[in-house]
């Protein structure tokens, strides 16, 4: 084993500029995860070459792979960077911003199309007005089941950087959104408005643009059951489409 | 609900019904090759005496699998190739891909060889000895074959793999488990059709 890792990181400076690559090589510390050595990085931001450059800068929260905000492409695939150990990786080491949201700069990238989609399934339990409307009703112990998973979603964005449905320049929602709606529509209260996030994944962008690869589910970090929601959510827009052509 | 969804249902059922069943009783037809030249020509013939042939051909087949065809080859510009994910499910949706436009080129072929051809030089009604000289052809013949036999196998990988999406598409097959059922049944299906296939092809090869 070498005693230094060579990361090799695709930059770019402002979210116009072009990227670029540049290398970084920093002592080997077992165990050490990619946020430990981006951190090691900008104590000493000095090149490969020896140039002193500007510091890489990444998005990181919680470092235990909860919150999703360091997700970032690692050796070609798409992961959290706090719990990839590079001890486990292939070296030298490639980091990415992901490649399906607009880089903002460096390894940070602007996810807010996830969370446009969200408002879009109506991701949220609908209660109206500020009146006390009591308890909600007692979920079934196979229900709470399903929905602890499902609410595990972080909206990382690994699902969707996977996706090959997925592109920068069109409107699908992706497996997150999807799965959210599933999660919502399976909620006692929030299932009122079930209806509507039917309309919504029936629209361009919804689940009609699904192609059936599955790189979401394998992609998981949070091992959610996303071809399922897909399904489940393909059989409730295939009941929505039957009673719109039956209807009176 | 707008037109984008409906499409794409369209797109998904016209693949199994009616594309894919003409596809097994198209194959279950070429198992007569097996009888003879007569009984093969008869069999063909007599579809083609109902008077309501043309037209189940046009909107049973032609329609349904020009409008599949027509879509597919939209939806192919939409995707994005992600080599570093190397997963089973994922090879899958580009050989799906991949067959349906080799399928496609095929079945241009196909209609020209077996269809338009033999109606302009007047030569129709006789489909075994056009199709059993077109293989015994010393110039050609082997790549005829080569084609047929790819084309084929193309279909039906793209039919039983269409299956397979579908059931999830509608919401049919849910959970891992169920999809996994599926799965081996389209696998089941594939095998059946190629052997069902090549062995028809046996009877002038």
């Amino acid at each position: 084993m070498s005693d230094t890792v060579t990361f090799k990181i695709k930059r770019q400076n402002t979210a116009e500029s072009s990227p670029y690559w540049e290398n970084f090589v920093i002592p080997y510390i077992p165990n050490s995860n990619v946020i430990s050595c981006l951190m090691d990085i900008q104590t000493k931001p000095e090149n490969s070459k020896g140039e002193k450059v500007t510091p890489v800068v990444w998005e990181s929260n919680c470092l235990e792979e909860v919150c999703g905000s360091c997700t970032m492409v690692i050796n070609g695939k798409v992961h959290q960077a706090c719990s990839a150990l590079i001890d486990k990786l292939e070296k030298p080491i490639t980091l990415e911003p992901m490649s399906k949201f607009p880089v903002i700069r460096d390894l940070i990238v602007d996810r807010s199309r996830m969370f446009e989609a969200l408002k879009k399934v109506q991701a949220w339990v609908t209660a109206d007005g500020y009146h006390d409307l009591g308890p909600g009703d007692r979920e079934s112990q196979s229900i709470q089941e399903v929905a602890y998973k499902l609410s595990e979603c972080m909206t990382c964005g690994c699902c969707v950087e996977a996706c090959p449905q997925y592109g920068i320049n069109n409107d699908f929602l992706g497996a997150a959104a999807i799965s959210q709606a599933r999660l919502f529509n399976m909620h006692h209260t929030a299932r009122n408005t079930a209806d509507e996030r039917l309309d919504t994944l029936m629209q361009e962008g919804g689940i009609a643009d699904c192609g059936n690869a599955q790189n979401c589910v394998e992609a998981c970090p949070k091992s959610i059951p996303l071809t399922e929601s897909i399904a489940e959510m393909g059989r409730q827009v295939s009941g929505k489409l039957w009673r719109n052509i039956f209807k009176a | 609900m707008d037109s984008h969804f409906l499409m794409r249902r369209i797109h998904s059922l016209t693949g199994v019904v009616p594309v894919g069943l003409f596809l097994i009783y198209h194959l279950y037809l070429q198992l007569y090759l097996h009888s003879g030249a007569e009984i093969y020509n008869n069999e063909v013939n007599s579809f083609y005496d109902s008077p309501l042939a043309i037209w189940t051909l046009v909107f049973v087949v032609y329609i349904p699998l020009f409008f599949h065809s027509f879509l597919g080859i939209l939806l192919i510009f939409e995707s994005t190739v992600q080599p570093s994910y190397t997963y089973y499910s994922h090879l899958l949706y580009w050989l799906q891909r991949i067959s349906g436009i080799g399928v496609l080129l095929f079945i241009l072929a196909h209609i020209w060889n077996t269809q338009l051809g033999p109606w302009v030089a007047g030569t129709w009604g006789t489909h075994f000895e056009h199709l059993s000289n077109g293989f015994a052809d010393p110039d050609t013949g082997m790549l005829t074959k080569t084609v047929y036999v790819l084309g084929v196998l193309g279909a039906i990988f793209h039919f039983a793999n269409g299956l397979n999406t579908f059931c999830m598409t509608w919401g049919i097959a849910l959970t891992p488990n169920s999809q996994k059922r599926v799965r081996s049944f389209s696998i089941i299906l594939f095998v059946i059709l190629t052997a069902s296939a090549l062995y028809a092809l046996a009877a002038i090869w």
